[in-house]
């Protein structure tokens, strides 16, 4: 009776969504695939032809590249951490009753809603060495003496940049937790007061457990998009100066705007294999969970 | 006595981690919105003012008058909210079958969906606009719901089915054993249940298809263009139109603040109301 | 009822006459016309062009004109991918530096012809065309001039008086300038003023040749003794604190901000942005060319406009583009941004001959050059220049490492 045939229903829940993949990103991916063994830049159109692995022996040579590869890590630890433990926080805070909380869920998105041309550019003119508004603050509260050129000295342009990201990226998690806090049902919560249990056994014990597969995936979801993330640094600082915001992903951006295409591919094909090795193992603990 | 501790942990645990919060996410915004009422002048003086000394609303109405910004609010919006309609209910599908059914073939295909995100969109970019064009879709608001929803479907499948999994099966198998079929067990249990997971997820799709620029830029002129390419013309190469553009930027997030204010209402029924159908 | 009758007999005969005659002889024509806005004063100024051209065209020419951002100079990436995926404009305004790209994959018109036939050919000057044929590396014309900007030096002259500096007539006395105008004018230990606004972020390498060939070096060879001086006397000014210590991340916007602000005492760019420094400052501005030195050098900006191969009306698009060089539509677009007109007609009317920005244009253009346009040079702009010069600002790589890397760069194999 188990294995009388195969169910094709979720191949057919599946298929829209198939279609639609493969008609449009599949061949210009694969194409993209290909171009990463070619000597593939638009600007040498005579030059095009298969090279074999030298594109990724030169990426290995590159001390751009791995320079790069470091700050994409770091980027995304320390983005996507902050952005989790803040939105997390906030997702908490939010799930309680307070006056005015319609309000002020929709006013914490912003952040998000706000255009990514404006993001950068608004940042950047937050943290301007000369006119800045976080000088003044600084300087008001004699956090520092003398005005500090943010973005210009390298080593307060990354982490500058690095709070721009998590700024973003807390209405993402905060709405997705608290999304997922709404499917815990209250009796747990109730029977945990009845055992007496404190907020942070409640938090630990219930809340984080029962939010499991939301908490994987959204976090999953968000390293992938931090890490290709390219509009906020490259809108603030374009990667400089001397390198040292220049994240894996914007200096695949910068060789594609340069149409050196092949170059450009192979790095974003080491990015995504280390991406997938990253999804692998929490894909490891979805499903493992799922076969009990 | 104990009501008065209540409120006291309450400032503490509530009001005061929340003034902090909203001091840091509001704080930009707030900025936006005093650059675009400010007088250029004003702007890079040594003095930094917090509120402006003389305050013009010019920008605004330029905005309107001269720049003709609602043409690209509305191509935005017909794009966005499209692209969430088409993506939420092919996603909806698909993430209840990777959630609900054993089959073979699921974790690759799941891995599929992943790797789609992965991939720099900037590689993509001459092949998709021959592909737009061949199919005569091109500088039509259809390119962009299409190659939106590209990116936006794998990413909602697996936001959703991520909820899906930690929703408890057994309210649907309730009404499977009362004999209700799996569809009628979705729409009637599960559908009220996911409502503030499809509103969360609907909002990241609404989001990315607001706020997208590298494609709109080459899939629409003139007239479908959308707001980010319409804000990206007031940078030019002799400096940016500082009023119009924190203008521009003030005015795009009022109106989804709104609407969101309205959608988030359904973050706190969802459960509510299928546990008492249930 | 006869009254109408006879309307319709005059307005058909009219028709008739018009047809026969060959007033609309020419099949009506639609061209596509791309164009970035540098503010939306030059946006409505393109549009009216566009109209005037339609309106006054005997060739039953329609232009349409859309506008794409600028995006930091992305506008021809996006053009370029664009015409890749087989659509796009007919004709684009365009930058110089792009050509070897369009070129290599035989994506833009040869003009030659068109130009060769051209009544008005003669009114550019001939040095013009010899860039555009530079630019394409080959005796061919693909590029239409439309306007230039020659790089000069603002300066405040109420500082200078402040500071008892003239105007500096020689390298030397220039970089003693910087040094004079950066002052600590309130008195309470830090700098208020810096002598040079320095551009380090993308753009900066067009002032910071001028340096390079003070020193007498010049571009096809970074690492010669001459070039790393040069790269050093900008080092020195930076870590002497004669420019703002933004430097290394300031572009268009910064500099002219902090000129504009009275945060620095001189900065280099072109008569683009003249109207809003007069606005700013009236009279309490001016500007002079960047001195000689061993030798002297300017950057000429420009713009340009193209036709692109796949435009199916090659005689109308060259009507259009030689309406921008040389029409109406090339006094009006002078007019309006400051630019130097192309045109020897135009660049001859009041307007632009009492100019003092114009005149310094003027003075500096024969020291002006442009930087060797190859396939590495847009990248090597946007990337590579501002990232090794910042770290050898901050003194992470010293001068002629930079250089090196600098070659390196530009002259790919």
């Amino acid at each position: 009776m188990q294995r009388k045939k195969i169910d094709l229903s979720p191949y057919l829940l599946i298929s829209p969504a198939l279609i639609i993949f493969l008609a449009v990103v599949f061949l210009p991916a694969l194409n993209a695939i290909l171009m990463s063994f070619q000597s593939y830049d638009l600007r040498r159109p005579s030059k095009i032809g298969f090279i074999g692995l030298d594109n990724y022996i030169a990426i290995f040579n590159d001390p751009l590249f791995w320079q790069s590869l470091w700050k994409t890590f770091l980027w995304v630890i320390f983005g996507v951490g902050f952005q989790f433990i803040l939105g997390f926080v906030l997702a908490l805070i939010l799930n309680k009753k307070f006056f005015g909380r319609g309000a002020v869920r929709s006013v914490s998105l912003i952040p998000w809603v706000t255009p990514g041309v404006l993001i950068g550019l608004m940042w950047r003119w937050i943290y301007d060495g000369n006119y800045g508004v976080l000088n003044d603050i600084f300087l008001k509260f004699g956090i520092i003496q003398e005005k500090i050129p943010f973005l210009a000295q390298q080593t307060t342009a990354f982490p500058s940049v690095v709070v721009t990201i998590i700024w973003q990226g807390i209405p993402f998690f905060a709405l997705m937790i608290l999304a997922g806090l709404q499917g815990i049902p209250t009796e747990l919560y109730d029977a945990a007061d009845v055992d007496g249990a404190n907020g942070f056994q409640k938090l630990f014990r219930i809340t984080i457990p029962m939010l499991k597969n939301t908490i994987y995936v959204s976090t999953l979801l968000r390293i992938i998009w931090v890490a290709n993330s390219v509009d906020v640094i490259f809108n603030m600082t374009a990667g400089g100066p001397a390198y040292s915001t220049q994240t894996l992903s914007v200096y695949v951006f910068n060789k594609g705007n340069a149409l050196n295409l092949g170059y450009a591919s192979t790095m974003s094909i080491m990015l995504t294999l280390i991406l997938l090795a990253v999804a692998i193992l929490y894909l490891k603990n979805i499903f493992s969970s799922e076969e009990e | 006595m104990k009501k008065g501790r209540f409120r006291l942990t309450k400032i503490f645990s509530i009001y005061l981690p929340l003034i902090i919060f909203l001091l840091f996410l509001l704080f930009p915004f707030y900025w936006t919105f005093v650059t675009s009422i400010k007088p250029e002048r004003e702007l890079y003086n040594s003095t930094i003012t917090y509120w402006p000394n003389n305050i013009s609303f010019e920008s605004y109405k330029r905005l309107f008058t001269s720049f003709n910004f609602l043409k690209p609010m509305t191509n935005s919006l017909l794009v966005a909210t499209s692209t969430t309609i088409i993506s939420l209910t092919v996603s909806l599908l698909a993430a209840y079958a990777f959630s609900r059914y054993k089959f073979k073939g699921k974790k690759y295909l799941m891995g599929i969906f992943l790797t789609n995100n992965m991939f720099p969109r900037v590689l993509l970019l001459i092949p998709l606009y021959a592909i737009m064009r061949n199919i005569g879709i091109l500088y039509t608001p259809f390119a962009l719901m299409l190659s939106y929803t590209t990116f936006t479907i794998p990413f909602s499948i697996w936001l959703l089915s991520g909820y899906l999994r930690d929703l408890p099966i057994s309210l649907e198998e309730a009404a499977m054993i009362d004999g209700a079929t799996r569809a009628q067990a979705f729409v009637k249990i599960v559908l009220p249940v996911l409502a503030p997971c499809i509103v969360a997820t609907g909002a990241y799709v609404f989001m990315t298809s607001w706020n997208e620029y590298v494609f709109a830029v080459m899939f629409t002129n003139e007239a479908s263009r959308t707001i980010p390419v319409a804000l990206k013309n007031l940078i030019g190469q002799l400096g940016v139109e500082w009023g119009m553009l924190t203008a521009g930027g003030i005015i795009t997030i009022i109106p989804v603040c709104i609407m969101f204010f309205f959608a988030q209402k359904r973050l706190t029924e969802g459960l509510t109301a299928g546990a008492v159908k249930g | 009822m006869k009254k109408i009758t006879l309307i319709f007999c005059v307005v058909f005969a009219v028709t008739l006459f018009m047809s026969s005659t060959g007033f609309s002889q020419n099949e009506p024509v639609t061209i596509t016309h791309w164009y970035w806005a540098d503010n939306p004063e030059y946006s409505a100024t393109m549009q009216e062009i566009v109209k005037e051209f339609n309106a006054t065209n005997d060739k039953n020419i329609t232009v349409v004109a859309e506008e794409y951002p600028w995006d930091g100079g992305a506008y021809s990436e996006t053009l370029f991918r664009v015409v890749m995926g087989g659509g796009g404009p007919d004709t684009s305004s365009f930058k110089l530096t792009s050509t070897p790209l369009f070129t290599a994959n035989n994506l833009l018109a040869n003009l030659d012809s068109f130009i060769e036939n051209w009544e008005d050919k003669d009114e550019i000057e001939e040095s013009l065309y010899d860039t555009m044929r530079l630019a394409s590396g080959t005796d061919n014309i693909y590029l239409m001039p439309w306007n230039t900007q020659v790089l000069y030096v603002y300066y405040r002259p109420s500082m200078f008086d402040e500071t008892g500096v003239s105007v500096p007539q020689t390298y030397s006395e220039f970089l003693e300038a910087c040094e004079k105008l950066t002052r600590d004018t309130d008195g309470d230990g830090s700098i208020d003023v810096y002598g040079f606004g320095m551009r380090g972020s993308t753009g900066g390498h067009e002032p910071w040749g001028s340096f390079i060939w003070a020193r007498g070096g010049n571009f096809s060879d970074f690492t010669t003794e001459e070039v790393v001086a040069g790269m050093q006397d900008f080092i020195d000014l930076f870590e002497n604190g004669h420019a703002p210590p933004t430097a290394t991340m300031d572009g268009f916007q910064e500099i002219i901000a902090n000129f504009k602000s009275g945060k620095t005492a001189m900065t280099i760019h072109h008569i683009g942005s003249s109207p809003g420094m007069i606005e700013t400052f009236g009279d309490d501005v001016n500007a002079f060319p960047f001195p000689k030195g061993v030798d002297q050098w300017t950057s000429m900006g420009d713009t340009e406009n193209v036709m692109l191969e796949s435009c199916g009306n090659k005689d109308a698009a060259f009507e259009w583009l030689a309406y921008l060089a040389t029409g109406k539509g090339q006094e009006k677009w002078c007019t309006v941004t400051g630019n130097v007109p192309v045109s020897k007609t135009v660049q001859q009317l009041p307007v632009f001959q009492n100019n003092r920005f114009m005149k310094v244009s003027i003075e500096a253009a024969p020291s002006a050059g442009i930087f060797p346009v190859l396939d590495s040079t847009t990248e090597w702009i946007s990337t590579i220049w501002p990232n090794t010069i910042a770290a050898a600002l901050l003194g992470k790589t010293t001068a002629s490492e930079a250089m090196q890397q600098l070659q390196k760069g530009l002259y790919v194999e």
